[in-house]
């Protein structure tokens, strides 16, 4: 994480944070100040020297880079990098695997009246590992221009059209990027994290798995801005848009100070078996009363419940024939 | 009017002589046309990249795109691009093979803009209605109904902000825009920092039209961009009366180096080459191949020549 210590100025035009290595924003496009050159005083006609050899270097096709057809030595040349990168900061574990246990219990004891009735007894743990996931975590201004069709103000047609202009500041939204877990658990675990508590180092439990970002930044950036567009879009129907039911909605956003975090956020992820069936399950690494996952269906229970209802139906319908 | 490179006045009647300079390998003397930026000495070949003192608007280059299609490839494109011209081209071109292809680095200019559009249209909305008619049936005459949409049109007025990034303009007098157009896209995202190695032992050209110039025709292309933009915008079922007027913020332009392979195709001993262009990046091959007028006169007059036939034939059968 060296490339931390490196602060680089944010984008002078969109305010957006940007990395060492761009050389253009990636949000507005705008040019990243180049480092200083020497200015020329007088005309030369320079040859471009090979650093290895001292051999004229010469820009090669193949080597889609200057190369030095003596030593075959490629002289490195500044463009956008987009490397895989890995997490800034990590949160940490505040539920040990003693209470991540007691928590996947409770859930299998909640159960509801269709879980099979020994379940928590009966059914074994099989696995129980600490896991961090990636996410991106992103604040943003934007600046959304829309349009849309609702039923406000329509006259003849059920539509009429509206257009608007209007700024959301987002903060600490989540983008997962991870590829163990699914998009809904992600969604469902992300809200219930202490955003202040990301520290430098990995606190958990021995052995805690960290699950790599697996998209490069650009890939990164893109996930991010497919975010803001879809936020902003269901913000506008909660209020924004005149009327109750709309189409054609288009949004338009023009972002300003990004700020893009990689966070690893813990989970506890359990199998357990039951009846040798496996079942997952995902214990929240910073608060044990979200648990989500699977559980088995007691097929005695629901066929139980399915023949009461018929024969509570059947009653009725008797009792209304005899009248 | 054959290469960009070569349009050029003769040395004497440009403002700027000639510059002499050293040859750092072997010490000749090189003699530099202003609007280059590379050379090659005479004597021991050696690549140069020019340093000049820096000139008032005259911006430095800040990116460069590297060639990524080899002279060979560039060649073959063409190739393939001329046996595919129509049937109308003047004879020679489809037969004719490709000359000497040289690889030059066209200055342009990279610009980005925060547009700020205020527009103004009328947006059609869609309604059924049921109407009744009569019409004659068997003949009665009977009254129907039938469903029928209409549209309702609703004025609306708006504002639509964006940034506009990415658009290139050419900063040569050799490359006209609509042929920067014609070879557009480029993949940006291979964009490098200019520094003189990436473009050593090509020839590379300096901006030769006038800031000015080039900012407005970037400044036409963004808002331009803008109510393309505006058109997919719309709501409704449909839009007309579309207008839009663009104010643009914060503009940022910057000079960039675009690689691309000229050539001249010469088809006939009496007519002057054919200019072709090669995108030096993604291969997508440019030029205006010139049509015959011999050829389509005759086409036309096969055609006519046909019609007549068939009408003499048809009428003749008739008789």
């Amino acid at each position: 994480m060296s490339a931390l210590a490196v602060k680089v100025e944010p984008c002078q035009r969109c305010d957006s944070a940007l990395e060492v290595e761009d050389l253009r924003c990636p949000v507005c496009g705008l040019t990243a100040p180049p480092p200083p050159r020497a200015a020329v005083e007088r005309a030369r006609a320079r040859v471009v020297r090979c650093d290895s050899c001292g051999a004229a270097v010469e820009y090669s096709v193949e080597a889609k880079a200057p190369r030095c057809d003596y030593c075959g030595s490629v002289t490195h040349v500044e463009t956008t990098a987009d490397p895989v990168e890995q997490a800034q900061a990590w949160l940490p574990f505040t539920v040990d695997p003693e209470a991540a246990r007691g928590a996947l219990m409770g859930f299998l004891g909640r159960g509801g009246f269709f879980r099979p009735s020994g379940l928590a007894q009966e059914a074994s743990l099989e696995s129980l590992r600490p896991v961090w996931w990636p996410a991106w975590m992103f604040d943003a201004g934007v600046d959304v221009s829309w349009t849309a069709d609702s039923n406000a103000g329509a006259r003849r047609s059920e539509w009429a059209p509206h257009a608007g202009r209007t700024r959301f500041d987002f903060e600490d939204i989540s983008v997962p990027a991870s590829r163990g877990l699914k998009v809904k658990e992600c969604e469902a675990l992300a809200p219930h994290y202490q955003r202040g508590s990301a520290r430098d180092t990995q606190v958990g439990p021995e052995g805690a798995h960290v699950e790599r970002f697996e998209s490069t930044r650009s890939g990164a950036r893109k996930s991010v801005l497919d975010a803001v567009e879809r936020l902003s879009l269901e913000r506008l129907k909660q209020g924004v848009i005149p009327g109750r039911i709309f189409r054609n909605i288009h949004v338009a956003v023009a972002l300003s100070s990004l700020r893009t975090r990689r966070l690893a956020l813990p989970v506890y992820v359990m199998a357990y078996r039951y009846r040798d069936k496996p079942y997952r399950v995902l214990v929240h690494g910073q608060d044990a009363g979200v648990v989500l996952g699977d559980a088995p269906i007691s097929a005695w229970r629901v066929a139980a419940a399915v023949l009461a209802v018929l024969v509570v139906l059947a009653g009725l319908l008797y009792a209304a024939g005899m009248h | 009017m054959a290469e960009p490179t070569q349009t050029r006045e003769p040395p004497s009647s440009l403002a700027e002589p000639l510059l002499h300079l050293g040859c750092q390998s072997c010490g000749a003397r090189l003699m530099l046309e202003p609007a280059l930026r590379t050379t090659r000495c005479p004597y021991c070949a050696a690549p140069a990249v020019v340093e000049r003192p820096p000139v008032p608007g005259v911006p430095e280059p800040v990116f460069a795109l590297g060639f990524a299609l080899t002279h060979t490839t560039a060649k073959a494109h063409v190739a393939r691009w001329l046996r595919t011209r129509s049937r109308f081209t003047r004879s020679g071109i489809r037969s004719a093979s490709p000359g000497e292809v040289k690889g030059v680095y066209v200055p342009a200019y990279l610009y980005s803009v925060l547009a700020q559009a205020r527009y103004r249209a009328s947006i059609g909305e869609n309604y059924q209605e049921t109407e009744t008619y009569t019409t004659t049936e068997n003949g009665k005459t009977v009254t129907r109904t039938r469903t029928v949409t209409r549209t309702e049109w609703r004025p609306l007025e708006g504002e639509l902000s964006g940034y506009v990034a990415d658009v290139l303009v050419t900063a040569s007098k050799g490359l006209e825009n609509a042929e920067l157009e014609a070879l557009e896209p480029f993949d940006l995202r291979a964009l490098a920092r200019y520094t003189p190695a990436l473009i050593s032992g090509w020839m590379a050209e300096e901006p030769s039209l006038t800031l000015e110039e080039c900012r407005a025709l970037a400044r036409r292309e963004a808002v331009d961009r803008v109510g393309v933009k505006l058109t997919r915008f719309m709501p409704g079922d449909s839009y007309r009366e579309l207008q839009h007027q663009a104010r643009l913020e914060w503009e940022a332009l910057d000079v960039c180096l675009l690689p691309v392979w000229v050539l001249a195709v010469k088809y006939a001993e009496d007519a002057p080459p054919l200019r072709v262009l090669v995108n030096g990046q993604t291969g997508a091959v440019h030029g205006k191949a010139p049509i015959s007028p011999w050829k389509v006169l005759a086409a036309v007059v096969f055609v006519l020549a046909l019609l007549a036939v068939g009408w003499l034939l048809t009428s003749g059968g008739g008789r």
